[in-house]
């Protein structure tokens, strides 16, 4: 067991040492959510002076309800690319001599998952203080960010873990492309994440109640604009058994998809 | 257990019906250098993944430095290291950290790693640019990292698949030198692959030739070339018929050759079993012995080539790749040629 968390750190150190030297990335991982939040809050302002609005957002603040929602796209969308890594291992040949090598097998997808998990902390700090500079107060001040932090992580796990899962079966870049961009901006517009339930049709609301960011959102959004509070349970709860559930599955189809 | 590596009864079919492998043994001793030679689809690259421990044998056994791959997994991949015929080095990571890693993925402790880092990349002439990231390196200096990484920790067995492919003459002469060295200098035991007959004649002691899934020769280059037909000596001389014809018969009559047939104009091809560049000087200080003249002499001793075609046709071999493999090959080649 031991072996297995320093084989993964290995394999997630050889990641991250990647992920900062990519100056464009990182710049673009500050860019992006800067532009959201400006615009979507700007936008949106217009709504939250309505105060029937106001009051369905639970907040008379749009960024505030938004920010838990921009947190998670943006890690969707970082953290469901973690398969094109084991795709372009295969391709250079990396795959095979990490195979070769005595480490454990498990420690492939873990370790990637482990990084796609550090990339999406770095990511939400970024937001946070994004958010901060644009007027947001978080109701519980800076330990509930650092729970906001731990969701936003086991959320991005979750992404990792599905695509890299796809990643160790697929054989080409373009078809995970194909595959992510089919499940990518549904995933994002069938949750909670920019509009309150309240405010979903019937039919949208029912999907939503089962996506899983509906439930990482949920106690994000909690913490930022009501405080403290039990609600923030099951949706963290929520979120952890599909974390469990989606990495003994990785770990399954990975170690599958490289025994013959 | 005496022997670096043990291959008995190895039997690979994948789960798609193709029987790869049918059966194969054979043995490589410590220090020594083993050519493995094929066509494309002669079942190569399964047996070397197999023993290595990227694919599950179907059957049979395998021993490396007398660990049984299946039964001590650990210990057998500890024993060996492996560069694949990708060059499978990091571009964005630089070599220093190339090599750390793999350290670590080989279980070494940091003082060793740093150690032995030293070591490997000083051996391979890349300690100067250690701190560069890989993505500025030549073919060269790439399959050189490769195999530096390969040698971290220390491992009795290496693997090389194909280790000069899409590298120009110099480099591959050059790393010829360091796989010789290797043996020389470390008593390395040095398993590769090749498809380049003339580096398997150069730097292997024996060679195995494999196809269909199974080992068709196995032996000594020099023995695998004297087995298909020795030498053969072209003469031309200038006499006229009669001098020459009484010729022959002394010609006949020295060590080592089998028969002397006329072709044409005065032209004849004598066959020798062996040593052909020592029979010359001695037919011609008999020619003038004789006073008999000869105008022009050839040398032709069988390649490596002709033992390989002898065993695996001649036909070119429509290889199944999938469009994997295709561009796996392709980024390959753009990656090494620079």
């Amino acid at each position: 067991m031991k072996t297995l968390f320093v084989d993964s750190y290995y394999v997630a150190l050889r990641e991250l040492k990647k992920y900062f030297r990519q100056k464009t990335r990182m710049i673009m991982t500050l860019v992006q959510p800067f532009i959201w939040l400006v615009l979507m809050g700007n936008m949106m302002s217009g709504l939250t002076n309505n105060p029937f609005a106001a009051q369905m957002l639970g907040t008379g603040n749009y960024l505030s309800f938004m920010t838990p929602g921009i947190i998670l796209m943006t890690i969707l969308f970082s953290s469901i690319f973690s398969g094109t890594s084991i795709v372009w291992d295969r391709r250079i040949g990396y795959l095979d001599k990490l195979l070769a090598a005595p480490i454990k097998r498990g420690a492939i997808p873990f370790g990637k998952t482990i990084a796609a998990m550090v990339q999406g902390g770095i990511q939400s700090i970024i937001i946070i203080v994004v958010a901060i500079l644009m007027g947001v107060r978080f109701a519980t001040g800076l330990p509930g960010i650092l729970v906001i932090l731990i969701i936003a992580m086991l959320f991005s796990l979750i992404l990792a873990g599905i695509s890299l899962a796809i990643a160790s079966k697929v054989k080409t870049i373009e078809t995970l492309m194909a595959i992510i961009n089919f499940f990518a901006m549904p995933l994002m517009f069938t949750s909670n994440a920019l509009f309150p339930l309240k405010v979903m049709p019937k039919w949208l609301e029912a999907i939503a109640k089962v996506n899983p960011i509906t439930y990482a959102v949920d106690p994000m959004r909690t913490l930022t604009v009501t405080g403290w509070s039990r609600t923030i349970l099951p949706g963290i709860g929520i979120t952890l058994i599909i974390d469990v559930i989606v990495l003994v599955w990785t770990e399954f189809v990975f170690k599958n998809a490289v025994s013959e | 257990m005496d022997k670096a590596i043990i291959v008995e009864n190895l039997k690979k079919t994948y789960s798609n019906g193709t029987e790869a492998v049918k059966g194969i043994n054979f043995s490589v001793d410590y220090g020594e250098i083993f050519g493995f030679l094929g066509p494309n689809g002669a079942g190569k690259s399964t047996t070397i993944k197999v023993i290595i421990g990227l694919l599950r044998p179907t059957a049979g056994k395998v021993y490396l430095d007398g660990f049984n791959i299946e039964e001590n997994p650990y210990e057998a991949r500890m024993s060996k290291g492996y560069a694949s015929q990708e060059t499978s080095v990091d571009d964005r990571l630089t070599a220093y950290e190339n090599i750390y890693l793999q350290g670590r993925f080989f279980h070494l402790d940091a003082k060793t790693i740093e150690k032995r880092a030293k070591d490997v990349l000083e051996m391979f002439g890349l300690w100067e640019r250690r701190n560069d990231l890989v993505d500025s390196f030549s073919g060269g200096m790439r399959k050189r990292l490769d195999i530096a990484g390969a040698l971290i920790h220390e491992p009795k067995i290496l693997f090389l698949d194909e280790p000069t492919l899409g590298l120009d003459i110099q480099t591959r002469h050059a790393i010829w030198n360091y796989i010789t060295d290797l043996q020389k200098n470390l008593k390395m035991t040095i398993f590769l692959t090749t498809h380049y007959l003339e580096e398997a004649d150069a730097l292997c002691d024996r060679v195995a030739i494999i196809d269909h899934g199974e080992i068709k020769a196995m032996d000594k280059p020099g023995v695998l070339k004297s087995s298909i037909g020795g030498d053969i000596i072209t003469l031309t001389f200038s006499n006229d018929k009669g001098k020459t014809d009484s010729f022959l018969p002394i010609i006949k009559e020295i060590d080592n050759v089998k028969s002397v047939n006329p072709l044409k104009n005065g032209i004849y091809q004598i066959v020798v079993s062996k040593n052909g560049d020592e029979v010359i000087p001695v037919i011609f200080s008999l020619a003038q012995q004789k006073n008999i003249n000869i105008t022009s002499v050839r040398l032709k001793r069988p390649t490596l080539d002709d033992v390989y075609l002898k065993y695996t046709g001649t036909t070119i071999r429509e290889a199944e790749s999938s469009r994997e493999e295709i561009a796996k090959q392709r980024i390959m080649m753009r990656r090494m040629r620079r």
